[in-house]
């Protein structure tokens, strides 16, 4: 019997050619890689020179600080990315991120300035936050929501809830948790710096050392194949909501720290967050969310507000800039995808 | 094979399951036995995916037994099956693209210590039992993205071995496998047989049935209509079983006057793809085009319908030379394309029948630029009852129809534009011989009424069997022309690897 | 398989999953009739119509188109400022209604072109591309007005052009509502009757298909987001118009209720595509509750909440309703 279909007879060309064909691809991916790279470092080394004080340690401890919030509410937004699936419109995001931490602040400063303790006030954000986050996952998995369109919802509710519990008014707030946050130093690093470091290096640690977070990724990469493995998907995006709101909660306690009151408008934060997340992923080497690349991108978008304070610009070019290098890095991303994509 | 002790891992009896109106399995069996490979075929439809997805806990059985291991089991589920050491190698390949080898090997099962996981531990776990079971050696980390299609389906076997599987199903596995991969696939399997793990092999490639398996369940419209020893039963015999007619009945015959050269190529070269590539297709002509995978034939039809741009020659249709650098300017100049990948490129799915047959030749039916509905439904209502596509209504959504309809429904949609040229990527793959059928006999008629069709296939039976002459294309360029009795399996075979070809000529 | 197609089993669930939409806003519309005797007056009613409606439903008509094609715009509150700011630079410095209605459109028209070359030249996804136009729209906007200073036109200036856009009234019916009726009716056509809005939906369902039909995707494509930044541009013309000032950065505020009213609409279709009236059902639903909580004395702040629960609740039931009887 003679074989009547065609399978490719697998001579040594073949193999070279597809091994040759994925180095290709690799090159081009790390050149992009390092494209965006040089980018990020050669307005960092244009800072470095140009701006006084910029590389001063008061500086870059201060640019850290106010990197916390962002890079916390960041992380949030990544894990639901990472869960989600990096697809704009139909994976992961959490667009009430920011309403959520601006709601957990009010909820906190109010509690606080009715005299409830810290330990009371700062567990009613996290619970706060996190029903919130629960809310999220209830309409993403429960209901099968898209979840762009789910968490638009919810944002509205939490943003209306804020400002239903402040009327739109600053509520200030003191507690020795505040004051330890906002004086607080160790090493010569500030308490609102360490939040940051000690936040990054526990999330690091889960999301990038645990099978947890290996899971976490499969049911992001590839759900059907997370399910085939035994892995409950609804389980892993439910978490990273929760995760999100938590996330939310956290930040809000360091921005009420820093301003000493809940204020309106946290809402602005959302496309900082976005961009950061998104941004991240340059830093990959597969070209996938990390909480790694997102801390970076974080870093990046303070320093460069923080540059453009040393340099007298006017800090109306930071969105702009930022927009700009979204924009860049994506274009190059998918040149370089498209160069691939004759597979 | 030892037919007196036989002991049997999974037997599923009387296994029923009904989707609404549907019967998709009737009182079915299937026995797998431990140390045996058994092939499982069948038509599209037929049941087999049913089936094995009761055994996989993904469908619930309205009614009958399972048996794994001895143990009479209800309620199964994905992880209890996985538990019970039932592995699913799938069609498509499950992996994480963007997973490390490691990762994918051990997902579900990572290595570590308590909640962390040890990568390097994992990589090398995956690098040992990939050299051990395939002699296949990756860099360290290398990305599932960044393999070949055998070797992540390489990776996706290795999984289940990982996990110590004592019942391996595998769906289609040789469906994107070069041969070289096939037989090593194939001694693997043979390997782990002999180490007495059962294996269930699925396939639509009769001769890899043959060659493989100890026994073979056919299934036909639900149910098992019989388990034959392929060594005492013909192909012939298996395939009469899965489809309830004569084989000889599947190519029909024709005979038609060839008209003049309709789609006339010369000289045309693509860097790195081919080079001086020269034929025709004459009306009513059904010429095949074939070659390995990388000798340039899938080039070939990619430039006569601008998905690429030739570096040089001349496509001429009707005597009219045409520069084809986009689909735009191909579907305006009367070529269609039934492409490989159906659902991607064919139909949209989300679409009603009505708006995929017309999408192409919408300014047929539409005055400045608003479409006429009146003449866009009857044109439509017409075609549908032509080419007999089973649909509830014009405005069912294409998603409803099944495989051979939806291809169906693609090829209207360039009756409905006139084409004169149709050029066919691999138009019966993943179609179950039935639909093949009801495609090949389209495709007489459509050169019945003068069109030139040019049909990229790696099928050689179906080639043979449909077209009026062969171009066989080895490394780039046009290694020989078959028609009348040269053309036949054997000859394609030699000439596509490159055997001196026992032809009519090299070009036409 | 094509059986499926025909069972006709009209379940209760699937009849309010498809109906959900319509349901609560029936609902919606006798709850406030019932608690508030001012909602049902035609004073307010029109009052809703020309304040609530017609700015977010035309932002929402262009929005519709995007989504249909399969992508997004979320720099449509770009176009909208962008418009309302060069229309009252250009009035501020004395040119006339026509040039500054010129000028608006023109620079809604640079955002969509910006955006459809990002799109089709440049191949990044629409999500990305409008989020980066938006960050760099914002900061132009900034830059050109020092920060957010908004431009009022003190009155006198070029007021007849105003009145022209904005005071003015055909047949009793306010120019705005006339400008929503066109635009509605040359969408909806554009959208579902038309050759252009075919090729769209085949882009949205499947682009590849799409490619592969003949269609010239990159030119249709760069049509859509051209086409929804000018019907932005037409709402930031209108707005200025009415509250005569530019203020910057206002657009945004369209963004997410006009997502929010097109998906809404969308669950009137099976496949859960966009479509005019959907969208237009959508706003209208927006608009009425929060002019009805406001009756029946909410404030402000829980009007967002309502808002935002009520939008859950329509996709809640959707959603959950959908995938139950899949």
């Amino acid at each position: 019997m003679s074989a009547t279909t065609l399978h490719t007879e697998a001579g040594a060309s073949d193999e070279t050619r597809a091994t040759g064909k994925s180095a290709g691809r690799r090159f081009a991916t790390l050149v992009v890689r390092l494209g965006a790279i040089a980018a990020f470092a050669a307005i960092m080394a244009y800072f470095v020179v140009f701006a006084p004080g910029f590389t001063s340690t008061f500086n870059l401890i201060n640019v850290v600080e106010q990197s916390a919030i962002l890079g916390v509410l960041a992380y949030g937004m990544t894990s639901v990315i990472i869960g989600g699936g990096s697809d704009v419109t139909e994976g992961g995001i959490d667009l009430s991120i920011a309403a959520n931490m601006g709601l957990c602040a009010a909820v906190y400063a109010t509690l606080l300035s009715m005299g409830c303790g810290d330990f009371l006030s700062v567990l009613a954000a996290i619970a706060v936050g996190m029903a919130v986050g629960a809310l999220n996952a209830l309409a993403v998995v429960g209901l099968g929501i898209l979840p762009l369109l789910a968490t638009l919802a919810v944002l509205n509710v939490a943003a209306g809830m804020e400002l239903t519990l402040t009327q739109n008014t600053v509520v200030g707030a003191s507690s020795p948790l505040l004051a330890f946050l906002v004086s607080g130093s160790f090493l010569g690093i500030s308490a609102l710096a360490w939040a940051l470091i000690v936040f990054s290096a526990i999330i690091i640690a889960i999301i990038h050392g645990t099978a947890f977070g290996l899971r976490l990724y499969a049911v992001g990469g590839h759900p059907e194949a997370a399910r085939a493995a035994g892995l409950s998907v609804p389980f892993y995006v439910s978490f990273t909501y929760v995760l999100s709101g938590f996330c939310a909660a956290v930040a809000s306690v360091l921005t009420v720290s820093r301003l000493s009151a809940s204020t309106p408008g946290s809402g602005e934060l959302l496309l900082s967050v976005l961009a950061a997340a998104l941004l991240g992923t340059v830093f990959s080497r597969r070209f996938v969310p990390t909480m790694g690349g997102t801390l970076l991108s974080v870093l990046f978008i303070g320093l460069l507000a923080n540059g453009f304070q040393l340099l007298n610009v006017s800090s109306y070019w930071v969105n702009g800039v930022q927009g700009a290098l979204i924009l860049l890095v994506v274009a190059i991303t998918s040149f370089a995808r498209g160069s691939e994509g004759s597979r | 094979m030892q037919t007196a002790k036989r002991e049997i891992a999974v037997s599923m009896s009387n296994i029923s399951k009904r989707f609404g109106p549907v019967r998709a399995l009737e009182n079915a069996n299937l026995e797998i036995v431990r140390g045996s490979i058994l092939g499982l075929v069948g038509q599209n439809g037929a049941g087999k995916s049913t089936i094995i997805k009761v055994l996989a806990g993904i469908i619930k059985p309205d009614s009958g037994t399972i048996v794994i291991n001895g143990e009479t089991v209800t309620a199964l589920s994905p992880a209890s099956v996985e538990k019970l050491g039932v592995h699913f190698i799938h069609q498509d390949r499950l992996l994480v693209p963007t997973a490390t080898v490691g990762e994918a090997v051990f997902l579900g099962h990572e290595i570590g210590f308590g909640p962390f996981v040890s990568r390097r531990a994992m990589e090398r776990r995956a690098a040992d039992l990939l050299q051990r079971f395939f002699g296949l050696e990756l860099p360290v980390g290398t990305l599932v993205k960044d393999l070949t299609t055998a070797q992540q389906k390489v990776v996706q076997i290795t999984r289940a071995l990982a996990q110590k599987a004592s019942v391996l199903v595998l769906d289609e596995p040789t469906a994107a496998l070069v041969k070289r991969e096939v037989d090593s696939l194939f001694d693997v399997l043979r390997r782990l047989r002999d180490d007495g793990i059962a294996v269930v092999f699925i396939s639509h490639y009769m001769q890899e049935i043959e060659k493989l398996c100890d026994r073979v369940t056919v299934m036909r419209n639900g149910t098992d209509v019989g388990t034959v020893d392929p060594r005492e039963t013909s192909v012939e015999e298996i395939i009469s079983m899965m489809i309830a007619r004569d084989v000889g009945e599947m190519f029909p015959k024709r005979s038609v006057t060839l008209g003049a050269p309709v789609l006339e190529v010369a000289n045309l070269r693509l860097g790195g793809g081919f080079e001086n590539i020269g034929f025709n297709v004459r009306a009513g002509e059904i010429v095949g085009l074939t070659g390995l995978l990388g000798s340039g034939a899938k080039e070939i039809v990619q430039c006569l319908f601008g998905l690429k741009t030739a570096d040089g020659g001349l496509i001429k249709v009707e005597g009219r030379e045409l520069s084809l650098s986009t689909p735009v300017k191909a579907v305006r100049d009367g070529i269609a394309m039934l492409p490989e990948d159906r659902r991607a490129h064919g139909v949209a799915l989300g679409l009603s029948v009505r708006e995929n047959i017309s999408l192409a030749s919408l300014r047929r039916y539409s005055k400045s630029g608003l479409v006429s509905r009146g003449s866009e439904n009857q044109a439509v209502d017409g075609l549908i009852k032509e080419l007999s596509i089973k649909t509830p209504h014009r405005d069912a959504l294409v998603r409803e129809l099944s495989g051979g309809n939806q291809q169906k429904v693609a090829i209207a949609k360039w009756l409905s534009c006139q084409s004169r040229v149709y050029v066919l990527d691999e138009p019966t793959v993943a179609v179950d011989v039935g639909a093949k059928v009801e495609i090949y006999n389209l495709l007489n008629r459509l050169a019945g009424e003068g069109a030139a069709i040019l049909l990229l296939s790696s099928d050689l039976l179906e080639l043979v069997g449909v077209c009026d002459r062969v171009l066989v294309v080895y490394r780039g360029r046009l290694a020989g022309t078959f028609s009348g009795p040269s053309m036949n399996s054997d000859a394609l075979l030699a000439a596509s690897s490159g055997a001196r070809p026992d032809a009519d000529g090299v070009a036409a | 398989m094509s059986v499926s197609a025909n069972s006709p089993k009209p379940s209760l669930r699937a009849f309010l999953a498809k109906y959900s939409v319509l349901i609560a806003f029936a609902a919606i519309v006798i709850f406030f009739a019932l608690t508030s005797p001012t909602f049902l007056t035609p004073a307010n009613l029109f009052n809703v119509l020309v304040n609530n409606v017609v700015m977010l439903a035309i932002v929402a008509l262009g929005l519709t188109i995007v989504i249909s094609s399969g992508g997004i715009d979320l720099s449509v509150g770009v176009s909208v400022d962008m418009a309302s700011m060069v229309f009252v630079m250009l009035l501020a410095a004395g040119y006339s209604g026509v040039v500054g209605v010129g000028g608006g459109l023109g620079a809604a028209l640079v955002v969509g072109i910006l955006n459809a070359i990002l799109i089709t030249r440049l191949n990044i996804s629409p999500f990305l591309a409008t989020l980066g136009v938006l960050f760099i729209g914002q900061s132009t906007q900034q830059l050109a007005t020092s920060g957010g200073q908004p431009i009022y036109l003190t009155s006198g200036y070029a007021s007849d052009q105003f009145n022209a856009i904005a005071r003015t009234a055909l047949f009793g019916v306010p120019t705005p509502v006339i400008v929503l009726i066109v635009l509605s009716i040359a969408v909806h056509v554009l959208l579902h009757r038309s050759v252009f809005g075919r090729y769209v939906q085949a882009m949205g369902a499947q682009p590849g298909v799409a490619w592969y039909s003949g269609i010239r995707v990159p030119r249709e494509l760069s049509m859509v987001h051209v086409l929804c930044a000018l019907l932005a541009g037409v709402t930031g013309i209108l707005l200025s118009a009415t509250v005569k000032s530019y203020v910057p950065l206002s657009g945004n505020a369209f963004l997410l209720d006009a997502i929010g009213a097109t998906f809404i609409g969308t669950t009137l279709s099976r496949e859960r595509k966009p479509s005019v009236v959907g969208t237009l059902l959508g706003v209208l639903l927006l608009a009425i509750v929060k002019n009805g909580l406001l009756l029946v004395g909410w404030n402000f702040y829980w009007q967002q909440v309502g808002i935002g629960l009520l939008v859950f609740l329509v996709l809640a039931v959707s959603f959950g309703l959908r995938r139950a009887t899949h």
